[in-house]
C-alpha cells in the first residue's frame, strides 16, 4: 500500500510542478537553498557551514527563576487590554477581502497550542547545532532565542521579556517571526489562515489578527465580550524579532536564554512538518520551481515565490528587500509610498533593519557600522525613524501588499 | 457459504431483493456477513490474516500521522503530559487528537494519542476482516470462492482513509495547492474510509450464501 501511495504522491506531485510551470515564473538565478557548503542559504542570504550537532534542549526553567531578567509584568493592564498602534498599519486590501481570504488551515481552534508556560536555559546549558535557526528577541535588557525547531509545533509564545507582556510568534508557511505586545491578553493559534498566514486570536475578545498584518480583521466566535469591534482596523504594537542562526545569535549575546523544549506537551521536536531548513532545504521551505505556495493568495506574482524579503510597513505602504541581496550589497534603498527608505544590513546576525529616510541621506558601510550624515551607527542604531520589518517568504508579502514597493526583486 | 463460480452471487428462489423485502434484505445481508466473518475467523489462516492486516495497517496509520517516525537521536526517554486524561480527548483537528506520551527509544519516536490510536485499530480490523473473509473464501473449494476483486476492492478504502489521517500537512509537504473546499473534504476522509469499509464488507457478505452445510467447510 505505502509504495502505491507514494508512486500516487509522486504523480500528484509531477503534475503539480507541470501544471505551474510557466505560470509563476521561475527563479532569475540558481536556487541558494540546495548548492554546496559555501553558498548562501536562501532563508538566510548567507553561507551556513556549522550544521552539524547535537541537540539537548531539554529541561529549563522559567524565564523569572535566572537572575537579572525582568520576566514579570512590570506595567498594569487590566484583563484583555490590548496595546495598539496610534497609527493603524497599512492594509495592501479592503479588509472585507482579507475576511473572505480567511480559510480553513485544517486545525481546529488552539489545535496548534501556543506555549504559555515557557521554560528557558542558559546558552551554555543547552545544546544546539550553530545552523539552527532561531528567533533573536533583545527587548528591555532582556535577551532571548526562540529555536524554529520548537516555534514550528507551537507558532506562538506568550512571554514576558524585558518586562512587558509580549508574544513571539511564528508562521512556518510564510516564513514570518514578528513580535507583538500582549498586554492584558495572550495570542492563540485559531486554525484559520489567510495568504498561508497564521491568523492569530486574542483570548480576551477572539478579534482575529493575521501575523503579516497585525490588524484585527474580524471577531470570532469564542467570545461573548463587548467591546470586540472596536479593535476591528486597529493595528498591534510590535518589536523586532530577528531570523537568524543559534551560532550568530549566542556569538551576539552569549547572556542569552534559550527557549527549551520544556513544554507540556508530547511533540517530536525531532521533526519539522513543513521540511527542513538544513541544506539542502527541502519541502515546503524549498525554492525549487513546483514548490508553490499551498493555499490560495489574494494576489500573486511572476517572481519567485519563496524567495525571502525583509519587509516594512507603515500607515502609508509597504517595501520589501530581497535578503540575499542586502546581505551581499549591505545598502538597499527604495520608497515606501512616495517616502524614501533606507535598508541596511547586520551580516553578523543575518538580519535587515529599514528605516524612514525623509531627506535621502545617503548611507555608507563603514566597518562593521554605518556612516550617515557625519556619524558612524550601528545597524540598528542609525539617527533615523527605525521601521518595524522582518523576513518573510515573497508571495506572501505580495499576497497582503501588492503593491508594495519593491527592491532587487 | 456457498458461491457460483462465475462470480455472480446465487440468491436462490426464496431470496428477498432489496426492491421486494428491503428490510428482510438488508437483516440478510447482515447475517449473512455475520456468518462469513464468523466463518472467516474459525479458521488459522483466517485469524492469521485479520492478525497480520490489522497490525501492518495500524503500524501504517500511524507512520501516516507521523506519529511513529525514524526521528530520534538514540537512548530511551519517556514524557508524559501532566493531565494525560483531558490531554487524550482533546482535538487538534477532525479525528485527530492530542498526544499524552512521547515514547524514544534509539531511532524510533513514537507520540502516543489514543483516541487515534483506537481509530487505528479500528480501522485495521475493519480492513483485516475483509480480507480474512476473501482469503478464506480464495483458499476454500471452488464452490466457496468469492473471487478476488473482493480482496482488492477491500484495499481501496484503506488507501483511502491512509490519506485521511494527514489531512492538509500532505498538500504542504507535496507541494499541492489546497483549497477550502479540498480542506473541508478532507475532515470527512476517515468517516468515508470506515463507510466504504463497512460497505466493503457488507458486499463481501453479500456474496455468500447461507448453506446449511457451509460448517463442512470448517478447519
Amino acid at each position: 500500500m505505502s509504495h502505491t501511495r507514494r508512486r500516487f504522491i509522486t504523480a500528484l506531485a509531477a503534475v503539480t510542478a507541470g501544471s505551474s510551470a510557466g505560470c509563476l515564473g521561475r527563479p532569475d538565478r540558481p536556487s541558494a537553498d540546495d548548492g554546496p557548503d559555501g553558498e548562501p542559504v536562501v532563508d538566510l542570504g548567507v553561507p551556513c557551514t556549522d550544521s552539524g550537532g547535537s541537540v539537548d534542549l531539554s529541561g529549563g526553567r522559567p524565564a523569572a527563576a535566572f537572575d537579572g531578567t525582568r520576566a514579570t509584568p512590570e506595567a498594569t493592564y487590566a484583563d484583555g487590554d490590548l496595546p495598539l498602534r496610534g497609527t493603524p498599519l497599512h492594509l495592501g486590501h479592503e479588509r472585507s477581502a482579507l475576511v473572505d481570504g480567511d480559510m480553513s488551515g485544517g486545525v481546529g481552534h488552539d489545535g496548534i497550542p501556543s506555549i504559555d508556560d515557557p521554560r528557558f536555559a542558559r546558552a551554555g546549558d543547552v545544546e544546539l547545532p550553530g545552523c539552527a535557526r532561531v528567533f533573536g528577541v533583545a527587548l528591555g535588557g532582556d535577551v532571548r532565542a526562540y529555536p524554529q525547531r520548537v516555534l514550528v509545533h507551537h507558532e506562538i509564545v506568550n512571554d514576558v521579556v524585558g518586562g512587558e507582556p509580549v508574544a513571539v510568534t511564528y508562521c512556518p508557511l510564510t516564513g514570518t517571526a514578528q513580535g507583538f505586545y500582549r498586554g492584558g491578553t495572550e495570542f492563540g493559534v485559531s486554525g484559520r489562515l489567510v495568504n498561508s498566514n497564521l491568523i492569530m486570536w486574542d483570548r480576551a475578545r477572539d478579534v482575529r489578527w493575521p501575523q503579516i498584518a497585525a490588524t484585527g480583521i474580524e471577531v470570532g466566535g469564542q467570545r461573548d465580550t463587548d467591546g470586540a469591534d472596536r479593535h476591528l482596523g486597529q493595528s498591534l504594537r510590535e518589536f523586532r524579532v530577528v531570523w537568524t542562526t543559534w551560532r550568530r545569535w549566542s556569538d551576539r549575546h552569549p547572556e542569552t536564554l534559550v527557549l527549551t523544549e520544556g513544554t507540556d506537551a508530547a511533540r517530536n521536536y525531532n521533526r519539522d512538518p513543513y521540511g527542513s531548513y538544513e541544506p539542502p532545504v527541502s519541502g515546503h521551505y524549498s525554492t525549487e520551481a513546483g514548490r508553490q505556495p499551498n493555499f490560495p493568495l489574494l494576489a500573486y506574482d511572476s517572481a519567485e515565490s519563496k524567495r525571502v524579503v525583509v519587509g516594512a510597513r507603515t500607515g502609508a505602504g509597504a517595501v520589501a528587500f530581497d535578503k540575499r541581496t542586502l546581505m551581499e550589497s549591505s545598502v538597499l534603498t527604495g520608497t515606501l509610498g512616495d517616502a524614501p527608505v533606507v535598508a541596511v544590513a547586520d551580516e553578523g546576525i543575518t538580519t535587515g533593519y529599514v528605516y524612514a529616510n525623509p531627506e535621502g541621506l545617503p548611507v555608507e558601510r563603514d566597518g562593521d557600522a554605518y556612516a550617515i550624515d557625519g556619524t558612524s551607527a550601528p545597524p540598528d542604531g542609525l539617527p533615523l525613524d527605525r521601521l518595524p520589518a522582518f523576513d518573510a517568504m515573497w508571495f506572501a508579502w505580495h499576497g497582503f501588499y501588492p503593491n508594495t514597493g519593491r527592491v532587487e526583486i | 457459504m456457498t458461491t457460483p463460480t462465475d462470480g455472480r452471487t446465487e440468491t436462490g428462489p426464496e431470496a428477498p431483493t432489496p426492491r421486494t423485502a428491503p428490510i428482510t434484505w438488508i437483516r440478510s445481508l447482515f447475517a449473512r456477513t455475520g456468518v462469513a466473518v464468523r466463518g472467516a475467523l474459525r479458521r488459522r489462516d483466517g485469524r492469521a490474516t485479520l492478525l497480520l492486516v490489522a497490525g501492518l495497517y495500524s503500524l501504517t496509520y500511524l507512520w501516516a500521522l507521523r506519529d511513529l517516525t525514524a526521528t530520534g537521536p538514540g537512548g530511551l526517554d519517556v514524557f508524559v503530559v501532566s493531565e494525560p486524561i483531558t490531554t487524550a480527548l482533546t482535538p487538534l483537528s477532525p479525528f485527530l487528537f492530542e498526544a499524552v506520551a512521547r515514547i524514544e527509544a534509539g531511532p524510533v519516536v513514537y507520540l502516543f494519542r489514543p483516541v487515534n490510536v483506537a481509530l487505528g485499530v479500528g480501522l485495521g480490523l475493519l480492513v483485516g476482516v475483509t480480507l480474512a473473509v476473501s482469503v478464506v473464501s480464495w483458499r476454500g473449494p471452488d464452490a466457496c470462492r468469492i473471487g478476488a476483486g473482493a480482496g482488492a476492492t477491500a484495499g481501496v478504502p484503506g488507501l483511502l482513509s491512509g490519506f485521511a489521517c494527514c489531512g492538509p500537512q500532505l498538500l504542504v509537504v507535496i507541494g499541492l495547492q489546497a483549497s477550502a473546499g479540498l480542506v473541508a473534504a478532507m475532515q470527512w476522509m476517515v468517516p468515508l474510509a470506515v463507510a466504504s469499509l463497512l460497505g466493503t464488507l457488507l458486499w463481501v457478505g453479500s456474496r455468500v450464501r447461507l448453506d446449511p452445510d457451509y460448517s463442512r467447510h470448517r478447519n
